[in-house]
């Protein structure tokens, strides 16, 4: 189950980072912007009810999100499924897991995350310290490869 | 229509000017200040600033007295029998870990329950469950009828447990329902309980009388009520407040002190142990004395005329759910989007710079007797202007636009 929803995302972050991600570096109107964040966050797979466990739920947001985690042992990368029951919230995770999913443990120690949000005009997103949850996601992924 | 004057009501807060591009409709969470509170802590700290109750110089004398006319100010607003019935705590929060500690042992023995509705924000409800079951306390919860109000049939049973305390919200935080208070009161107090009225979100909607309801104890916050954070009123009748153990140990609170033991020193020092907010005290006094000068009935008029045009506009966008009976609401609308998580709807009103809040509210156990993930919470003040309303209603149509 896991494997199946670590290649569904794999694919759906490919989709996002052709396609998607171009598109956001483009001026639009806010009207646009939301409806693109909505649109990608579609590309990741739904986390079953089953599995939104409580051990994999994040708090501190005013939406409920879960972050799946996965280490391939021979090459020692890391894999993610994520959700959230907010529909922006999750098209922002899917951008924030463009950056992160499939890295090493050295390659996430050197990820500069806001430069990648600036780039993409979203960088009020993440520096918001409660509501969104982009903040609170990126700790717990933190705090997971570490485990 | 009501006569009350809006444009000149809000000339009085300087944010508006400050922040012309905003729809602020969080005044739930908390209100803007008048030009007068801010005014007020300022010239405290410039010309007055000293500790009270202690220096041996005039300066501190007169801080003691600005800062017991405030006290005498709160006792007047809520009419208490005594300006010793006054204690100022930090805000609302303050007042019931002080009332859930302090009644514990003292008033509510193993096997004793205590009685809430299911309207109450976190707190009303936690501080009791920090105690309740190391004490052996029960807490129960009058669940909410088909209008989201306090089942009054079940409340009837729950007091025939004969509850030792009767602790209820004057109006809900989370969909501005208004309780009937009185009611209720009476009826505790006729089962023979000690009552407490969160007057958080009542307070600004309408002031209590605590000489005549049958309440002992009430408890509010001056951010709430266009006066400064940090300060806020816990309200006992003198024999209830003698009852309550100190959750607080230090200075000002003791008449005397040795390494074995302490005595306390009479009401209300012996409730504010510390340096108290002697400047929130001052800018809620100021409070007091702005909101007095105007009709509390025409603004409540008002507050429903808003409602009113707010509703009716709602009921042309399609897909919006309201929770809130607006007929039976202090200020508040709370509304769902059919299908989508408030967190959607509120940062796409955040986008067009209406402030609302979204989620639970620090009310969890009422959205999961709804079986709801929360609400978009719209709360109107007498600052907020018909232009306003429709400018929010525009941007609630854009949002739900986009989401569908």
């Amino acid at each position: 189950m896991l494997q199946q929803l670590i290649a569904d995302t794999a694919t759906g972050l490919q989709q996002i980072a052709e396609h998607e991600l171009p598109l956001l570096q483009q001026p639009a109107d806010w009207q646009s912007k939301y409806r693109l964040l909505m649109q990608l966050g579609k590309q990741l797979p739904a986390l079953p009810e089953k599995m939104r466990q409580t051990e994999y739920l994040v708090r501190g947001c005013e939406s409920r999100a879960w972050l799946l985690h996965y280490q391939e042992p021979v090459s020692g990368k890391h894999y993610f499924v994520l959700d959230s029951e907010a529909r922006i919230v999750k098209g922002l995770l899917a951008i924030m897991l463009c950056f992160v999913n499939g890295k090493t443990g050295a390659e996430l120690a050197e990820l500069d995350l806001s430069r990648h949000f600036d780039a993409l005009n979203l960088r009020p997103y993440l520096s918001q310290s409660r509501g969104n949850g982009l903040t609170m996601m990126l700790q717990r992924i933190q705090s997971t490869i570490k485990a | 229509m009501s006569s009350f004057d809006a444009l000149a009501f809000r000339q009085f807060f300087p944010f508006f000017n400050n922040n012309p591009d905003w729809v602020y409709l969080d005044t739930a969470a908390t209100s803007q200040k008048p030009q007068q509170v801010i005014d007020a802590e300022l010239a405290f700290y410039q010309r007055q600033n000293s500790n009270v109750h202690r220096g041996a110089h005039q300066l501190s004398q007169h801080a003691t007295a600005a800062f017991e006319a405030a006290r005498d100010k709160v006792q007047q607003f809520l009419n208490a029998a005594s300006r010793s019935e006054i204690i100022f705590t930090s805000g609302t929060t303050a007042a019931f870990n002080q009332l859930a500690f302090g009644l514990m042992d003292t008033v509510l023995k193993p096997g004793d329950r205590i009685l809430i509705s299911a309207l109450e924000h976190h707190a009303n409800i936690v501080p009791w469950q920090l105690h309740c079951q190391s004490h052996g306390v029960q807490l129960d919860v009058i669940p909410l009828d088909p209008q989201l109000m306090p089942d009054l049939d079940v409340y009837q049973q729950l007091l025939a447990l004969k509850p030792k305390i009767v602790s209820l919200t004057q109006v809900s935080n989370a969909l501005g329902h208004i309780l009937p208070i009185g009611s209720m009161l009476q009826a505790a107090k006729a089962a023979g309980a000690i009552t407490i009225v969160d007057g958080a979100q009542g307070v600004s909607w309408q002031v209590p009388d605590v000489q005549l309801w049958p309440v002992d104890f009430y408890c509010f916050s001056g951010h709430k009520l266009y006066g400064p954070t940090g300060i806020g009123v816990l309200y006992g009748k003198q024999r209830y407040l003698e009852q309550l153990k100190p959750l607080l140990g230090g200075g000002e609170m003791i008449s005397d002190v040795s390494f074995q033991r302490s005595s306390f020193a009479a009401l209300p020092a012996r409730l504010e142990a510390g340096t108290p907010n002697i400047a929130g005290a001052i800018g809620l006094a100021a409070a007091i004395d702005f909101i007095r000068q105007f009709d509390a009935r025409q603004i409540n008029q008002y507050k429903g005329e808003l409602l009113q045009q707010f509703a009716a506009g709602l009921s042309q966008i399609p897909g919006l759910r309201p929770l809130t009976r607006v007929e039976q609401s202090a200020g508040i609308v709370s509304l769902q989007l059919a299908g989508e998580h408030p967190n959607d709807l509120a940062m796409l009103l955040n986008e067009q710079k209406i402030a609302v809040r979204a989620g639970s509210h620090c009310a969890m156990p009422l959205f999961a007797a709804l079986q709801l993930p929360g609400a978009v919470r719209f709360a109107f003040a007498p600052y907020n202007l018909p232009a306003e309303v429709d400018v929010t209603l525009q941007a609630l149509a854009a949002a739900t636009e986009i989401l569908r």
